[in-house]
């Protein structure tokens, strides 16, 4: 069974100093799911991603992305993943074919294939006409569409998006939703973090920070049905008033 | 290797897209050859001046129009009272006084020797040797002027009395600090580019957030490492051949040696400091701090190379010290090269002293840059 789980973290903790940023967190994640880490800011949420991305190290627990240990593999996981940092990395002083170019040769893809999939990747965001515009002059939603799609030009197996919808307007938000959704039917794994709670209820299955812990996890209609609650947000306004 | 190019390709597009970059590389050595060049000098000028003429003559009068023609010196005063002379010396009013004695003209005609008083103010011992060599000098003019003039004459001045400790200066016969200094700044130019170059270079990325965006893509660190030097070494190298174009057209010093030894001794200098660049960033979260840390070891290599103050003046303890500054060798390799045109041959301790500390400086940084990555 083990072939049907892209993430599995056990005891996972982060300690900054004396400070506890992830306490103990344990999950699985499957294939193809889209899962979510719903958590209000300074959760834990984003040094919980940096660890399972290779990107700091555990102070204890390990974790498997992708079938590889964090610990002792991450240049394999590296290969597996895709990430989207809370902030947005791509080069503002690039063009939009110049970050694409950079990231698919960064990943080894070989001339053609950038060319090709720089190609596919302008006409689906629909950004062919501002190829050789400086990714900077873009509209935030449009730039954050196109760091997902930048992430994902070497097909990894799982995704990691740390907010990838943050200070963006609903509609943008909800065109991003989409195409979570059409990563997740290839068959990808997403992993997203958030703090809007419309967001969660787009999750197949959440897990709710609180302080560096997961205090719950489970599906939104279980945590709803649990809490006998009618949204995702009455669920954590509960959840966080009793811890 | 494909990542390498990558990368390259990026750092480039990023550089020459700055349009400010683009001035910042012309001007940058324009301004350093321009000031250091003409601010930066051990050349004695304004040396001031105090005659006695008990002679006051036509030939002593031409003596002394010698001494304002040559530029060196700045007549200060005629006093008449022999006794109130070294009065303009104590009190810092004259650096040279002359007394051009009674029957000059006579004995010069007569083909004895008149002799020439000059009481020089020794405290700064550096300047008064110059001052000496500038008298020597108009001396030997006059003589000169006074054959052409009095072809009779030329028994007698054969017969004069001469200076005898007759300085040569070689490779740069008028002492002047010009030729000396330039390929200081050469170097100059090449640890400021390089150095603030890479540190910012890599704490912009950690500070936009791309450094972090790199390190989960399956690049190698070393590969990253290369991809960010190889531009600033290639711009640092560059920005050197602008200088030295620079300083043959503003001052019209050539290279004496081979233009490709400079690159040569250039390459492994830059080693130095794209691993203090390095190094730099991996203590360094902001540009700000970067810039600070560049600036902060970028004075102390220069203070301890020799190009402002003389090793030989250190204290010995200091003195030992500037054996581990790179930068202390560079500028003799290229003072070497663009002077005399030594050839590498001649220059094997140096490089090899280079190469030695250039070669640790980078490994650790790189090392060190590494073990921060994780
Ligand atoms: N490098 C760090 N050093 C010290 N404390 C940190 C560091 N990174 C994060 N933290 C702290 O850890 C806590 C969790 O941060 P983070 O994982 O960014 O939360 P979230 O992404 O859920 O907003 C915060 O209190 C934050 O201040
Ligand atoms: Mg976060």
């Amino acid at each position: 069974m083990e072939t049907d789980i892209a993430v599995k973290a056990s005891k996972l903790s982060r300690h900054f100093g004396t400070f506890t940023a992830v306490d103990e967190i344990s999950f699985e994640v499957k294939k193809g799911e889209i899962f979510g880490f719903l958590g209000a800011n300074g959760a834990g949420k984003t040094t919980a991603i940096k660890m399972l991305c290779g990107l700091i190290k555990p102070t204890s627990g390990e974790a498997y992305v992708a079938g590889y240990n964090i610990n002792t593999d991450s240049s394999m996981v590296k290969k597996h993943i895709g990430y989207m940092s809370q902030k947005f990395s791509l080069y503002e002083d690039l063009t939009v074919k110049e970050n694409i170019e950079f990231y698919g040769g960064i990943y080894g893809l070989s001339r053609k294939e950038i060319f090709e999939k720089t190609k596919k990747l302008l006409s689906e965001l629909h950004l062919e006409k501002m190829r050789d515009s400086l990714t900077k002059a873009l509209p935030l939603g449009w730039k954050q569409r196109l760091a997902l799609s930048t992430a994902l030009l070497h097909d990894p197996s799982i995704i990691f998006l740390d907010e990838p919808t943050g200070g963006v307007d609903p509609i943008s938000r909800k065109n991003f939703w989409r195409i979570i959704y059409e990563i997740a039917n290839q068959g990808k794994t997403v992993f997203v973090t958030t703090h809007y709670m419309d967001e969660a209820e787009y999750c197949n299955r959440l897990s709710v920070m609180f302080k560096g812990k997961i205090i719950e996890i489970g599906t939104p209609t279980e945590l709803k049905n649990k809490y006998n609650k009618p949204s995702i947000q009455d669920v954590f306004i509960e959840l966080v008033t009793r811890n | 290797m494909r990542q390498i190019f990558y990368l390259i390709q990026k750092e480039f597009r990023q550089i020459f897209r700055d349009k400010s970059m683009i001035g910042i590389l012309f001007i940058i050595p324009l301004i350093q050859i321009f000031i250091l060049g003409n601010a930066v000098t051990t050349d004695v000028k304004n040396i001031k001046l105090v005659v006695q003429d008990q002679d006051k003559t036509p030939y002593s009068r031409e003596l002394l129009r010698q001494f304002i023609h040559s530029g060196y010196f700045k007549i200060n005063g005629i006093e008449e009272d022999y006794n109130k002379l070294s009065s303009y010396l104590d009190s810092g009013k004259a650096n040279l006084v002359i007394v051009i004695p009674k029957h000059f003209q006579r004995d010069i005609v007569l083909g004895n020797k008149p002799d020439i008083q000059l009481l020089v103010d020794g405290v700064d011992g550096n300047s008064s040797g110059v001052s000496l060599g500038y008298v020597n000098d108009i001396m030997q003019n006059y003589q000169e002027r006074l054959i052409e003039h009095l072809p009779e004459l030329s028994l007698q001045i054969k017969n004069m009395h001469r200076v005898e400790a007759e300085p040569r200066f070689w490779f740069n016969p008028n002492l002047e600090s010009k030729p000396y200094i330039v390929p200081g700044i050469i170097a100059l130019i090449l640890l400021v580019i390089t150095l603030f170059l890479t540190s910012m270079g890599v704490v912009r990325e950690k500070e936009i957030g791309t450094l972090e965006q790199l390190m989960v893509t399956p690049i190698k660190s070393y590969q990253l490492v290369t991809g960010k030097i190889i531009p600033f070494c290639i711009l640092g190298l560059l920005e050197i051949m602008i200088g030295m174009g620079f300083v043959y057209l503003i001052f019209g010093i050539g290279i004496k040696g081979s233009f490709f030894l400079i690159l040569f001794e250039s390459l492994i200098f830059v080693l130095s400091t794209l691993g203090l660049g390095i190094f730099i960033s991996t203590i360094s979260d902001t540009q700000q701090q970067a810039l600070f840390m560049a600036w902060f070891f970028m004075i102390f290599s220069i203070l301890l190379s020799g190009f402002f103050i003389p090793i030989a003046n250190m204290p010995p303890v200091i003195q030992q010290i500037t054996r581990l500054n790179p930068l202390r060798y560079f500028i003799v390799i290229l003072r070497e090269i663009y002077l005399k045109g030594t050839s590498l041959k001649d220059l094997i301790p140096e490089t090899l002293s280079m190469i030695t500390f250039s070669a640790c400086l980078f490994f650790a940084a790189v090392i060190r840059f590494k073990k921060k990555l994780g």
